[in-house]
């Protein structure tokens, strides 16, 4: 059983402000969980802090069922994979795999015959006792993970190890990470300020912000379920439209819920038309500021009386027109208060302007 | 991917509290130990034994050692020998300083250049820096010979007479001078170069742009940007000169009549000769004084100028 | 922008005569170690001699117990340099990897340590050895410089320079802090140590005026000490035999620099450079 638990941690670097405010994070046994946040969030801090290479100011944390405060990193039976790989350059690839077995004390014997096993995983046989200078990226990123794999730790950490490939190759890196994830069956912590790594690799997603999690869930839940505003507007490409209520209420009617604060809604949710629509939802008389057009999909920058916002419809782009009408359907909208959390609401929040909508609705 | 074979749980083993907890906060201090331990004993406590001896007499074999005050001092300064031991230390010094520097700086601009013709003769400038003083001493006292000496024979084939370099009082001391810049000129001049080939290319090109004349482009944008360099080496300079002892006491030691005797040579002449090891510690002292004069100056401007952390 | 061809031969020329400047002692020094006593005395010079005398090596040789101080200064500049290594590595660590009380002040003691001269503080330490009683022995000679201020300053702000990550990818490998140093750090700081080591063991080759002061017998001297004592040959000065004498001396290191020019170049100028 390997599950990671942060109990009340926190982390502040001499008397300043702290980094990590009490945090309380477990991560479920062979999951691969993946901390996504803006660079300052703290992501980084909390896996070096289970990794052990930085101590906790107070609280504890758990691998497993040991405390592991007071533990050395190289005894935590974790494995990490570095940004800049971190290999050691005046060791070949067989020095560097082999480093790690050589300080657990295993016989040189069984030693040869792990790193081997492990290069043929990783297709690095004929590299073995090359440096990692004379190797390409991917190539290194492979020795990386081989040095991980080969200590067959409880825990995988990743520090935005792809972040120093071209793109081509990091697509490539995904697949491959993921593969591995499953065939191992080992807990994953990856680490990344890039949303489309967390959503396509994790199948846990912790979103930080400035040393508080702002929501852990499936990455999934996290964008269909946003529980907060931060949460919503980092998920998603482009991120989530969040417009202030007061302007929107002149067309949808006044709001009945007095918590509800900010609207918000997904550019790919809304649809744009040429003339106005009949279908259910809120419609807005908009005008084209700006067209990316990107084959298969288009965005549009719209200015309407309720303020600027992006649309991203699959059809079409409209070439010859400014004045357009937006639609977006009653249940894409998600509500958020003053705080920026996500408010529930049964049903509608608001009276309907005139009844003419309100038969539109019904219809 | 086969991971199921030889597979094993690496062993977390229990609450093992890390015995080197204590140990690691003291690891950094036993690091460094030995390091200070020479440096104490070799370095820093014989200063201050210096200072101490100092004010005492004592003739080393002597079992005591006769406190005396500040007469070793006294005596020092009012002796016209050690007058002159400084004034000839002070005119080694910056005329050694001043020429190697000097001279230098124009070999360097002209030996700035890429291709093996330049390296081989900035190696070959260089070269007498890593000679052993001892042979550089006694090859140029051979090569100062008044009678069969090259230096002479040179000289005399532009039809100038021989030149008495070393046995002649006026003459003595600027030979030593011409020997010690002989040899540092490499060095300077490979540490000037360092410093011209960090000037920023740019800044030439945007000279260039503003038509900026060769003078001006040397004393506006060289020069300036040389000053460190200079600076550096003209601290260097003085520091190893003033410490100059081995080409005095292998060619001249310290004559004829005195006139090439300097503060290091004094040291060590009335310290292993005379046996007056008071005396000697308060010259010691002096020199002690002056290094630390240039020291401090060098370290203020050091922690001014560059990242020197 | 061509320059013209009168002006590049000028230029070669100059050239020319700035290597004859420096180079030409020495093979005048040459020259004159294969010549007879009497050629030394021609003026003017002979440059070559008319049969070259290899006897005056083996006279130089054999004027003094010439193997000892051999031995002598090979076991002192290696003494130095192992010792150097030994105390110098660890310490350079301490000070670019730990923090820890004091470390400030320590390093300015060893930055302090770095400006004193051996001739500023050869007196007090003749006397402290003689009082140990190891005067005229090699450890007298190999003792006060089995550290090295200036090795802890370079070899320091090499250590500084390797990334942090390396050092918590060894810690995550269950590394100890000696391994992370020996297996880590120090084949990084290869270039540095190769730079200190020819630094220390050309200045402790060549160094006189230590083994000149510290020793009083034949026994603990070395090369440059004997060599200078060749002068002191009964009578007028053998120049043919003290050139000899001398080209034993300095040949070993210019050997060396013809084969390690650009690090010992940059051994040597390296404080100056930064």
């Amino acid at each position: 059983m390997t599950k990671i638990q942060l109990k009340n941690v926190s982390k502040a670097y001499g008397n300043s402000k702290k980094v990590i405010d009490n945090m309380n994070l477990e991560i479920r046994d062979g999951s691969f969980t993946v901390l996504v946040g803006p660079s300052g969030c703290g992501k980084s801090t909390t896996l070096r802090m289970i990794a052990g290479l930085e101590e906790v100011t107070s609280g504890e944390i758990w691998i497993g069922d040991q405390l592991v405060n007071e533990v050395a990193p190289g005894k935590r039976g974790i494995s990490m994979v570095f940004q800049n790989y971190a290999l050691y350059p005046t060791m070949t690839v067989r020095g560097n795999i082999e480093f790690g077995l050589e300080n657990m004390k295993i016989p040189k014997v069984e030693r040869k015959k792990m790193v081997e096993e492990i290069a043929e995983i990783v297709d690095l046989t004929e590299f073995l006792d090359k440096r990692p200078q004379n190797l390409s990226g991917g190539q290194r990123q492979r020795v990386a993970l081989a040095r991980a794999m080969v200590k067959k730790p409880k825990v995988f950490i990743f520090d935005e190890p792809l972040s120093n490939l071209d793109a081509k190759l990091r697509g490539q890196m995904r697949t491959e990470l993921i593969q591995l994830h499953k065939r191992l069956g080992t807990t994953f912590i990856y680490v990344t300020h890039d949303q489309v790594e967390a959503m396509s690799m994790g199948d846990e997603i912790v979103i930080l912000d400035k040393g508080n999690i702002m929501q852990q869930a499936a990455p999934m839940e996290v964008y269909h379920n946003p529980e907060n505003q931060f949460a919503a507007k980092f998920i998603g490409i482009p991120a989530m439209n969040v417009l202030p209520i007061a302007m929107l209420e002149r067309n949808i009617g006044k709001m009945t819920d007095g918590r509800i604060f900010h609207v918000g809604f997904r550019p790919e949710h809304a649809e744009i038309q040429t003339a106005k629509q009949t279908t259910s939802g809120v419609h807005l008389p908009c005008e084209i500021m700006t067209m990316e057009t990107l084959g298969s999909e288009t965005l549009y920058l719209v200015n309407s009386d309720a303020g600027q916002f992006q649309v991203k419809s699959f059809h079409n782009p409209l070439m010859n027109t400014k004045k357009v009408h937006v639609t977006i359907p009653f249940d894409k909208l998600y509500f958020f208060d003053t705080q920026g959390n996500r408010v529930y609401t049964d049903g509608l929040p608001f009276e309907w302007r005139d009844e003419k909508v309100r038969e539109e609705v019904l219809v | 991917m086969n991971l199921a074979k030889s597979s094993y749980i690496n062993e977390v083993s229990e609450g093992e509290k890390p015995r080197s907890i204590k140990l690691t906060k003291w690891r950094p201090y036993l690091l460094i130990a030995p390091a200070i331990i020479v440096f104490l004993v070799f370095f820093i406590q014989p200063i201050f034994y210096m200072i101490y001896l100092s004010f005492h007499e004592w003739n080393f074999i002597s079992p005591d050692k006769t406190f005396v005050g500040l007469e070793n001092f006294i005596v020092l300064l009012s002796d016209p020998m050690f007058l002159q031991v400084i004034r000839n230390t002070l005119m080694y010094t910056f005329f050694t300083v001043l020429l190697s520097i000097s001279i230098a700086l124009l070999m360097s601009i002209w030996l700035n250049r890429q291709g093996w013709m330049y390296s081989f003769v900035q190696g070959a400038v260089f070269s007498p820096h890593i000679i052993s003083l001892v042979s550089i001493a006694m090859l140029w006292m051979w090569i100062m010979d008044a009678d069969y000496g090259l230096l002479n024979w040179v000289l005399s084939l532009v039809g100038i007479n021989k030149v008495p370099w070393l046995t002649e009082p006026n003459i003595a001391l600027a030979s030593l001078i011409i020997i010690a810049v002989w040899k540092n000129i490499g060095y300077y001049t490979l540490i000037i170069i360092a410093g011209l080939q960090s000037i920023p290319k740019h800044l030439y090109e945007a000279a260039a742009l503003d038509q900026t004349s060769g003078i001006r482009r040397f004393t506006k944008i060289t020069f300036p940007m040389l000053s460190p360099s200079l600076f550096f080496l003209t601290i260097i300079g003085i520091l190893d000169s003033i410490k100059v002892f081995e080409t005095i006491s292998i060619i001249t030691k310290g004559g004829p009549l005195n006139s090439t005797n300097t503060l290091v040579y004094y040291i060590y002449e009335n310290g292993f000769i005379f046996f007056k090891i008071g005396y000697a510690s308060a010259a010691g002292v002096i020199l002690l004084v002056i290094l630390g004069i240039l020291t401090l100056i060098y370290f203020k401007a050091l922690s001014k100028r560059v990242h020197y952390q | 922008m061509k320059t013209s061809l009168p002006l590049r031969l000028l230029n070669v020329i100059g050239l020319i005569i700035v290597v004859a400047i420096f180079a030409m002692p020495f093979i005048w020094m040459i020259s004159t170690s294969l010549k007879t006593l009497g050629e030394t005395m021609i003026f003017p010079p002979k440059w070559i001699p008319d049969e070259p005398i290899w006897q005056n090596f083996m006279d130089a040789w054999n004027s003094g117990p010439f193997l000892q101080y051999f031995i002598n200064s090979v076991i002192v500049s290696v003494g130095i340099l192992i010792f150097q290594f030994i105390t110098v590595i660890p310490a350079a660590y301490a000070f670019a990897r730990y923090e820890f009380r004091f470390k400030n002040a320590l390093f300015g003691l060893v930055m302090v340590t770095m400006m004193i001269p051996a001739q500023l503080i050869f007196l007090p330490v003749f006397l402290n050895l003689s009082e140990w009683g190891i005067l005229d022995t090699l450890w007298g000679l190999i003792l006060p410089f089995a550290t090295s201020a200036f090795g802890i300053f370079m070899l320091r702000q090499t250590f500084k320079q390797v990334p942090e990550e390396l050092l918590e990818a060894a810690r995550l490998d269950n590394s100890t802090d000696l391994k992370i140093m020996m297996k880590i750090m120090v084949p990084m700081a290869k270039p540095t140590l190769i730079t200190l080591g020819l630094f220390n063991f050309i200045t402790h080759w060549n160094d006189y005026f230590w083994p000149l002061v510290m020793t009083t017998t034949e026994k603990a001297r070395t090369l440059p000490v004997g060599i200078a004592q060749l002068r002191q040959v009964d009578g007028g000065v053998a120049w043919n035999i003290l050139m000899a004498g001398n080209v034993i001396l300095v040949i070993p290191i210019l050997i060396i620099f013809f084969f390690a020019q650009r690090h010992i170049i940059r051994a040597f100028t390296y404080t100056g450079v930064k």
